[in-house]
């Protein structure tokens, strides 16, 4: 039976060519480089397509994402074969699987949602309905534009969660392309749900008058966010998006995967996600409060709630770059520990490697990039260049098999069934013990204090670090 | 054997120590972030009751509000150079054409077919310009004049911005008789609300009638802008304000915001006006940091009669090209705390928007749709508002 792709990212052993860290600073230096160029081709508003309009080029970054998620994650890179994945030559292979997820992704935006969805469901989601309803074409397109993406961030996260937490259940045992196909469907299902009961009323009230009739309007989330933008939304979904990607990468699955029982963990693993995801939502909205003062509904740019709850998504996005870099790039290091304690360095390097990269990147991206100076402005969007890069990651690890730095070997059969020990012993170590529970309330005091001295220390240390000259 | 598990039990102890650093961080992240007990944190707003004098009254007239008078051309343009973050420079619009098409500008080649025709002749440069440029024809201008009564009687006069088109500028100028006070040397100041085209590229036309006068601009200009003053023949002093409060004179004062704006500019500033009896009166070019932030800041940083925020001029970038989001929904809710008496929004407040304010009920003030003005909903050009003073 032809397996395709399944089970190729763990069965793939990838040999570095030459001792590290040059493999990892050549892989670094070499996608830096394709996304700059990239980038000036098509995003920068000063270079070639300026697709950074801003709605646009951010809707096509983050539908390639995730077409890039469902053809490695969902189908297993169906319909090729395992012999071609295994044998073709990784820039061979990059580049056939990334033109065609550049070819799902033209087909996804012009035939489903602009054609299909825009012309026999939602007005809003085809320019040209827009147009003839007396819009600009510039407006036209960005609101259709932002009605896709706004679909396609929650598709983002609900897309390798049922991989990560549920762990592709009931069809784990499927063949492809039958697996992926119930697992799309499944996933697409969900996301129309939380579409529609997020972002939906937020295109509701986008138009004048408001959609009474077919939305919620003003939106049910008015009062706790205070404001009646679906930003609110977004914040806490791109945090799930976020924690999905931490808890496969860094966490290798932990917590969750402590739990025996499969049913509870998957279930476990995937409200604990959102659980976690709250947590990270709630914290990144009090740090701006604490820098910036408390949010004035009404205003606008850096005090507006509707920003301050874009921003923490933004922010969010950060932490995705060091915790996908430690992991395609410096093999999870370390390794040397127990899980929980790999898993908390692994997470403290990510904070402060994500807050030096958020201090750069409003440092040096409107001169570099081409985007707006400042913190805040309606068409500053760090998540597209932040996910652009990881696009570009994610073809160099899934699709290319981070060539030119490391070779890949496929696995013997030994090496799996080690593998597959070492996890086993991995997930056993962390067992209980009376020590182990003294630790725990130690650290548990030791994690809330540690909360506290931030919370404390974050307007100081705002202050006296100067990002943007005045 | 001990010494095995010594370590084994260090081992364990560090294993539910990271567990629970984690689990502890993390709870104090869900649990307390949005709770109400966090606004503990919060310090306490301390009111800076800045003096910035009085004054008896304020007249504001309109000479300009239509920066451009079609959107569909504006918008197709802005769409077709790659959008809202181009350089406004590049864009090849009017008076920096160079021939080269839609988005392939520079102020550069731009300033140096028209250099040597200004401020003198405004009209022979914008005839070449027209030529190299494109839509010349869309382009207006906002412009305001600021008369100021001082309460020992003293009339005295600002210009707020200098629009675009140099010929709808020098026509605009002409109708409400700017040119002859700007020559006859009554009006004071220029003061320049942001280097947006529309506020900013027409000043060669103010200058033509007064090189001298003195002009205020918002920290944060680019070499373009800085460079353009001069090559439009100012002869005068250029102050450069930094962010933050600057009285200009008893009553009157500007507050810059460094803020990121569209087309790749930064920084703005606005006019705060304090008049006897009445209140604060808030005078705004484009107001892309939000009115409700500058009555915030006002409230925070300066005392004003009777602790009332009192009149609005000015475009309050709301929808600017007709477009709408959710979020200027809150800011329509939400002025309606603030209870301003007198609201005399126009430009880029948008006819939209002044439609959601006349639909809450707020006082704000119809105009004549004069003088290409799209609409009555709002003050057009050449309509005239009073702050202590009826016109």
């Amino acid at each position: 039976m032809e397996k395709f792709g399944a089970g190729y990212l763990e069965e793939r052993k990838l040999v570095p060519r030459w001792p590290q860290p040059i493999p990892a600073i050549v892989s670094l230096v070499l996608t830096m480089v394709v996304f700059y160029i990239t980038w000036w081709l098509f995003q920068d508003p000063r270079g070639w397509m300026r697709m950074y309009t801003p709605y646009v080029g951010y809707m096509y970054t983050r539908w390639w994402l995730i077409v890039l998620i469902w053809m490695v994650y969902i189908f297993n890179y169906w319909p090729f074969r395992r012999s071609w994945v295994e044998k073709t030559h990784p820039l061979l292979k990059g580049a056939i699987l990334t033109t065609i997820s550049v070819f799902i992704l033209l087909l996804l935006i012009k035939g489903f949602f602009e054609m299909l969805l825009g012309n026999f469901g939602i007005a809003y989601f085809n320019p040209e309905r827009l147009k003839a309803l007396g819009l600009t074409e510039f407006f036209s397109l960005e609101y259709s534009a932002l009605a896709c993406l706004m679909f396609a961030a929650i598709a983002s996260w609900l897309s390798p969660a049922w991989i990560v937490a549920c762990e592709e259940r009931p069809w784990e045992k499927m063949d492809q392309p039958g697996k992926g196909i119930s697992i799309l469907v499944m996933t697409f299902f969900l996301s129309t749900l939380i579409f529609f009961v997020t972002m939906h009323s937020h295109m509701g009230i986008l138009y004048y008058p408001w959609q009474y009739f077919t939305s919620i309007a003003p939106p049910y989330w008015e009062a706790f966010a205070g404001t009646v933008s679906g930003n609110f939304h977004v914040a806490w979904i791109m945090c799930c998006t976020v924690m999905v990607w931490t808890v496969e990468t860094i966490w290798e699955r932990y917590p969750f995967k402590l739990i025996k029982t499969d049913w509870l963990r998957r279930l476990t693993a995937f409200f604990g996600i959102i659980a976690l995801a709250f947590a990270m939502f709630f914290f990144l909205y009090f740090a701006q409060e604490l820098t910036w003062g408390e949010a004035i509904r009404g205003t606008r740019l850096i005090n507006a709630p509707d920003w301050r709850w874009l921003h923490v998504g933004e922010m969010a996005v950060f932490f995705l770059l060091p915790a996908m870099f430690i992991t395609f790039y410096c093999g999870n290091w370390p390794k040397r520990f127990s899980l929980p304690v790999n898993v908390l360095i692994r997470t403290a390097i990510t904070i402060v490697a994500a807050s030096l990269i958020y201090i750069l990147y409003y440092k040096f991206s409107h001169d570099f990039l081409g985007t707006q100076k400042g913190f805040m402005h309606e068409q500053q969007f760090p998540m597209i260049p932040t996910i652009w890069l990881i696009n570009i990651w994610l073809c160099h690890h899934w699709f290319m098999d981070n060539w030119p730095g490391w070779k890949m070997v496929p696995k013997t059969a030994d090496e799996i069934a080690k593998d597959h020990q070492a996890e086993k012993e991995l997930v056993a170590d962390v067992k209980w013990s009376p020590v182990l529970g003294w630790g725990l309330i130690v650290g548990f005091v030791l994690g809330v204090a540690l909360y506290f001295v931030i919370v404390f220390i974050l307007p100081w240390l705002y202050k006296v670090i100067t990002v943007i000259p005045q | 054997m001990s010494e095995t598990k010594g370590k084994m039990s260090r081992r364990d102890f560090f294993k539910g120590a990271a567990m629970g650093v984690m689990g502890g961080t993390l709870l104090g992240m869900g649990v307390y972030s949005y709770s109400p007990w966090r606004k503990a944190f919060f310090p306490e707003i301390e009111r800076k009751m800045a003096d910035i004098g009085v004054c008896k009254s304020i007249k504001v007239t309109n000479i300009s509000e239509t920066s451009w008078f079609t959107n569909a051309t504006l918008m197709s343009d802005i769409k077709n150079a790659g959008g809202l973050l181009v350089n406004q420079y590049s864009y090849n619009w009017p008076p920096f054409g160079d021939g080269t098409g839609l988005g392939r500008g520079s102020y550069e080649k731009g300033i140096a077919k028209i250099r040597h025709l200004l401020p003198n002749n405004v009209d022979e440069a914008w005839e070449v310009t027209k030529r190299l440029s494109v839509s010349p024809e869309n382009a207006g201008g906002f412009a305001a004049l600021i008369e100021v009564e001082q309460l020992n009687g003293r009339k005295r006069k600002f210009l707020l911005d200098s629009g675009w088109s140099y010929k709808w500028m020098d026509e605009s100028f002409k109708r409400e008789g700017i040119d002859r006070m700007l020559a006859n040397r009554e009006i004071e100041a220029l003061i320049i609300s942001h280097e947006h085209f529309d506020h900013f590229w027409g000043i060669p036309v103010t200058y033509k009638y007064d090189p001298t006068i003195t002009t205020y601009i918002p920290d944060g200009f680019y070499p373009e802008g800085l460079d353009y003053i001069k090559a439009s023949g100012h002869k005068g002093k250029v102050v450069k304000v930094k962010p933050g409060l600057n009285t200009i004179i008893p009553g009157l004062a500007t507050y810059v915001f460094a803020v990121p704006i569209i087309c790749r500019v930064y920084g703005e500033q606005a006019i705060y006006g304090n008049v006897k009896d009445h209140g604060l009166v808030s005078t705004t070019g484009c107001c892309h940091f939000g009115i409700i932030q500058f009555a915030e800041t006002a409230y925070r940083e300066i005392a004003y009669e009777n602790n009332q925020l009192y009149g609005i001029y000015g475009g309050l970038h709301i929808s600017p090209f007709e477009d709408w989001d959710p979020k200027y929904d809150d800011l329509v809710i939400s002025l309606g705390k603030y209870d301003f008496k007198k609201i005399g929004c126009n430009h880029c407040t948008g006819v939209l928007c002044a439609k959601k304010f006349v639909e809450r009920g707020y006082p704000v003030q119809r105009g004549t749709a004069r003088f290409r003005s799209p609409a009555a909903e709002y003050l057009g050009n050449g309509d005239k508002i009073g702050f202590g003073i009826d016109v």
